[in-house]
């Protein structure tokens, strides 16, 4: 019996070859997308989950009660690990974590590794199992290192790691240590990525901030004993903060900030660790959103859904063809159960046939989708049990939904209208209709959705953003030589080339350079009676001439003017916040006797990322503090070779440093990563959704035209017009698709202006963008249902009539 | 006795009107009778068929067969009913264009749950007995219509059943094509015993019958 239906089924599939071709290439695509971005969307929401004590670890962080509202802070000072270790009962382990580079030497070998710096019980709570070395206590030692299997090829090559001695550049001093341990590499889903951990007593500056509460740097790991909650944890903490954060609760309250609703300025929380990579801190709450991974399953379910949606419509409208067949088989003795059967295996089989393709694609196109998306999945994945019981079992209820609905239809059909080839269809119409109107409306609101992305990636990247991107390159100071004495040479060795324009450098970078990191520093001092908060940004001389920021009063560093390094360049929102009627009689508090005139304000500009408002800001001429990023101005000829020629000048001066120079447009865009990424996504997903729906639709009016050759005949007949008929064959899609677009508008509207909330500089939204995907929907409708329509209406009325 | 209709009334309602179908029908078929069921067009012919085929349902009356009444049935047993005891003979043949000659004899004894083995034999048998074995691997469209019938009534036969149903046979056929089937029908009722009720408008045809059933606006006349 089933070698019957197997039979009948393979002979149906390739009589009908386009019908076939365009549900199983339609249903291959879109398994194979929804594959790919289903493991991304796994991949992504898998962070964090391989450590065996996941489920206890936390990240401490502060709600602090500022006078502006609630902020949120991960940083952490120095005693406070060790504090909450011993005051607050529940920490069975604590570690603190701080990322910052290192560079180290061995033998020849000058390398900046991304180090972290933490204490030795980070490795009894995490999960990076040591491969060789030290077992127990791979951290014990001050003066001991633990590198990854990377690390240690690139140390080391074939020698043995374990027992080496590197040196480390710490506060510019090389400092020895010996590796202890050589841990596994775990650079997938993982927040806490390393080449080399050092015990955090050796961090620059330690000695200085182990006993300052106010110095906040570094983030701090715990985990929680098995006894505790979390929320008792974080209520016994109460005392605690009053304890240790005793003055700047009193400052906080003289401000005029509000405490919580505990009477707390202070309050310390606890963050799942499988959260933190998905937590943002940004409304003032820790607040976890898996918005990202949930929409890219999202778009996976809907071109799924399309595709299903095809198939359905495609088998009702097809099943016109088959009517005799079923009311011959209910003659011959069929049940409804065997006739539901044999149509369901039909579909199983296309069904099977499409998923086995979709993997084949997906197999084929991984490379360029982790490339294009910037993601690490791979088909690994795929081996745990639970994800291939998942996979089934999804594949098993879409084949039962999608394969049963139409077979449901068929099997119930009455054996003598079948017979006849009469049936009451209007009811499976509706459902048609209603399935092209969902399918059309996704169309629309991923096509909004890409135009609107778009436009806002667009908004950011021409923004003016108050310095000059195109001209000026920047790229880390990381060597050996005292940084300023480094940006001098650099200023000596480019100043006969015409087209470097100017040299300078400052503490951090602008947007995101190639090194990847991305700080803010954060100063706070009281200014006649009030708390002023700003950010820091120590800069060499010709920093505001070399970005090209536009001086509003005053003037700029001069090296004329001795006194220049202890006097500082305030921006606009700075001198809002001091609330001088002239700034440049206003003079910072240094220290306890040291004031700091202002001697210029300068325009506002974007000197963090676009989706956040200027805040307030002051530069330093400080000497005495580091720079670590070059920014060097070219002329806008040859760009190309002055980028060499301060690449080929940073070598000879640090020979053994690598060159990691960037335009500052490129740190800029590398700044919405995440905006492009989800708009790829996105526009990937709305063109297939769209190729999908027109298969689709294409298919639906073949097999229309086909039933109503009959009616186009007689109507031909009776004198209507080509055009008259292609209107009203061409009508009845067209409407489906206007309905779709009055309801997915709104949608869109409201997802779209929800997301747009995230930035500070936002693109209007406005009615245009959504009437261009209308109309785009539209047009892509009449064009794919049009030349089926023109065709059929221009056929000899005779020929249609003939076939009756 | 095979068959026994008692006072069967069929109507749709159409416009607050009852339109009668089948008016009053009584009708006794014995076991070996050949009978021609003869009337103009819309006259009830095929619904009366269809309803002694137990593939449409009647709104009043009496319905016995084989001494099961067919009218107090639930549909699985109606189906298990005429699947056992009756074959289908329909003017536009109703051969399924996807399955070979072979594979369209094989299909009722699918539904009857034969074996593979038994299935083969009663194929071979069937085709020999048709001398359409030369046939066997074509698919309908590459037949002549009066072969496409004979498969049709090959088929209606394969499970022996006790009637055959066969609604206007020869009317999508051309003389001489009629005349065999009709002989091949006559042959059958009277060798093998087998009973058939047909539809049919022409007066030769029915002449082939041992008794004439005419119809008019859904009464016997």
């Amino acid at each position: 019996m089933f070698k019957n239906y197997l039979k009948i089924a393979w002979r149906n599939l390739v009589k009908d070859k386009t019908f076939t071709l365009i549900n199983v290439l339609g249903l291959s695509v879109a398994f194979g997308v929804a594959i790919l971005l289903s493991m991304a969307s796994f991949f992504d929401l898998g962070y964090n989950s391989f450590h065996e004590n996941g489920n206890s670890i936390y990240q401490v962080y502060t709600e602090v009660q500022a006078p502006k509202g609630p902020e949120v802070t991960t940083s952490q000072p120095a005693p406070l690990a060790g504090a909450l270790k011993a005051e607050v009962p529940g920490v069975e382990n604590i570690t603190r974590f701080l990322e910052q580079e290192a560079l180290t030497i061995y033998n020849e070998k000058e390398i900046n590794l991304n180090a972290v710096w933490l204490d030795s019980e980070f490795f009894e709570m995490f999960t990076f199992p040591v491969l060789k070395g030290n077992e127990l206590k791979p951290l014990q030692e001050k003066n001991s290192v633990i590198v990854t299997e990377n690390t240690a090829g690139k140390l080391f090559g074939s020698i043995e790691a374990v027992g080496q001695t590197i040196n480390i550049l710490i506060d510019g001093k090389e400092e020895p240590f010996t590796v202890s341990a050589v841990v596994g590499n775990h650079e997938d889903q993982n927040t806490l990525e390393f080449d080399i951990a050092i015990p955090f007593e050796n961090h620059a500056g330690y000695t200085a901030n182990m006993k300052t509460w106010n110095a906040q740097y570094h983030s701090v790991y715990m985990q929680l004993g098995p006894s505790v909650s979390v929320q008792q944890f974080e209520k016994n903490t109460q005392s605690f903060t009053d304890l240790h954060y005793k003055k700047n609760s009193e400052n906080l309250k003289r401000d005029g900030a509000i405490p919580n609703k505990d009477g707390q300025f202070f309050q310390i929380g606890l963050l799942p660790l499988k959260d933190v990579h998905f937590t943002s801190f940004r409304k003032g709450y820790a607040e976890v959103s898996r918005v990202v991974p949930y929409l890219i399953l999202g778009v996976a379910f809907l071109i799924l859904f399309i595709a299903c949606v095809n198939f359905i419509n495609m088998s009702i409208a097809k099943s016109a063809q088959r009517l005799r067949e079923i009311g011959m088989r209910k003659t011959l003795g069929a049940q409804k159960k065997q006739l539901f059967f044999q149509f369901w295996s039909e579909s199983l089989f296309v069904f099977l046939v499409s998923i086995a393709t979709g993997f084949i694609l997906s197999f084929l196109l991984i490379d360029q989708f982790k490339t294009m998306f910037r993601t690490d999945i791979s088909f690994n994945m795929l081996s745990s049990p639970y994800i291939i019981f998942g996979f089934l079992l999804v594949v098993f209820v879409i084949t039962f939904l999608v394969g049963g609905y139409p077979a449901l239809l068929l099997s119930r059909l009455g054996t003598i209208q079948s017979l006849k080839g009469k049936v009451e269809t209007s009811g499976s119409n509706r459902v048609r209709n209603v399935l092209m109107v969902v399918q059309f409306g996704i169309a629309i609101l991923l096509i909004s959705g890409t135009l609107v992305l778009w436009g806002q990636v667009d908004y950011m990247r021409n923004k003016d953003l108050g310095f000059n991107k195109e001209q000026v390159l920047s790229f880390p100071i990381d060597g050996k030589k005292n940084p300023y004495d480094a940006v001098q040479l650099l200023r000596e060795e480019l100043a006969g080339n015409p087209n470097i324009l100017r040299v300078s450098a400052s503490d951090n970078n602008l947007g995101r350079g190639k090194d990847g990191s991305q700080s803010t520093s954060v100063w706070g001092f009281d200014y006649k009676g009030r708390g002023v908060r700003t950010h820091a940004l120590v800069v060499d001389y010709d920093y505001l001439e070399t970005l090209g920021l536009e001086l509003v009063q005053g003037r700029s560093f001069d090296k004329n003017y001795s006194g220049d390094s202890q006097a500082v360049i305030i921006n606009e929102s700075m001198a809002k916040e001091l609330g001088e009627s002239d700034p440049l009689s206003a003079s910072l508090p240094m220290g306890d006797s040291l004031r700091s005139p202002v001697i210029g304000v300068i325009k506002d500009y974007n000197f963090q990322d676009i989706s956040k408002l200027i805040e307030p800001l002051t530069f330093f001429l400080d000497r005495e503090s580091g720079l670590s990023y070059v920014f060097v101005k070219v002329a806008p000829v040859n760009m190309a070779n002055s980028f060499d020629a301060v690449e080929s000048a940073w070598k000879s001066i640090e020979p053994n440093a690598e060159f990691l120079g960037s335009f500052l447009d490129e740190n800029i865009d590398n700044t919405f990563v995440r905006e492009k990424k989800m708009a790829t996504m996105i526009t990937s997903g709305s063109i297939i959704a769209i190729a999908l729906s027109c298969i689709g639709l294409f298919a639906m009016s073949l097999l229309i035209v086909a039933q109503r050759t009959k009616e186009i005949g007689v109507r031909k007949v009776l004198g209507a017009s080509v055009s008259s008929i292609t209107v009203l064959l061409t009508k009845e899609f067209l409407q489906l698709v206007l309905i779709s677009f009055v309801i997915s508008t709104p949608i869109a509207w409201w997802f779209l202006r929800k997301w747009l909330e995230n930035y500070e500089n936002k693109l209007e939204l406005n009615i245009w963008f959504f009437a261009v995907a209308g109309l785009l929907a539209m047009s892509i409708a009449f064009l794919t249902v049009g030349s089926r329509t023109i065709n059929a209406a221009m056929q000899n009325p005779v020929k249609s009539l003939r076939d009756e | 006795m095979l068959l026994q209709l008692n006072n069967i009334f069929k109507w749709v309602n159409s416009g607050g009107q009852r339109i009668f179908l089948l008016k009053d029908i009584n009708l006794q078929v014995e076991e070996g009778e050949f009978i021609s069921i003869m009337g103009p067009s819309g006259s009830g012919k095929s619904t009366l068929l269809n309803v002694i085929g137990m593939l449409d349902a009647f709104d009043e009356g009496e319905y016995n067969f084989l001494d099961e009444s067919v009218h107090t049935l639930k549909e699985k047993h109606r189906a298990n009913l005429y699947k056992e005891y009756i074959g289908f003979v329909f003017q536009s043949y109703h051969l399924l264009d996807e399955l070979t000659v072979q594979e369209n004899l094989e299909m009722p004894l699918l539904y009857k749950k034969y074996k593979g083995s038994e299935r083969k034999a009663m194929v071979a048998d069937m085709l020999d007995r048709f001398n359409i074995v030369g046939k066997k691997d074509l698919f309908p469209a590459q037949l002549s219509g009066g072969q496409q019938q004979l498969v049709g009534v090959a088929r209606a036969l394969i499970a022996s059943p006790k009637l055959i149903l066969a609604d206007e046979p020869t009317g999508n056929l051309n003389s001489q094509q009629s005349e065999e089937i009709m002989e091949l029908f006559k042959k059958l009722n009277q060798e093998d015993g087998v009973t058939i009720i047909q539809v049919t408008h022409s007066e030769k045809n029915a002449a082939y019958g041992s008794r004439i059933l005419k119809l008019l606006d859904g009464r016997k006349v």
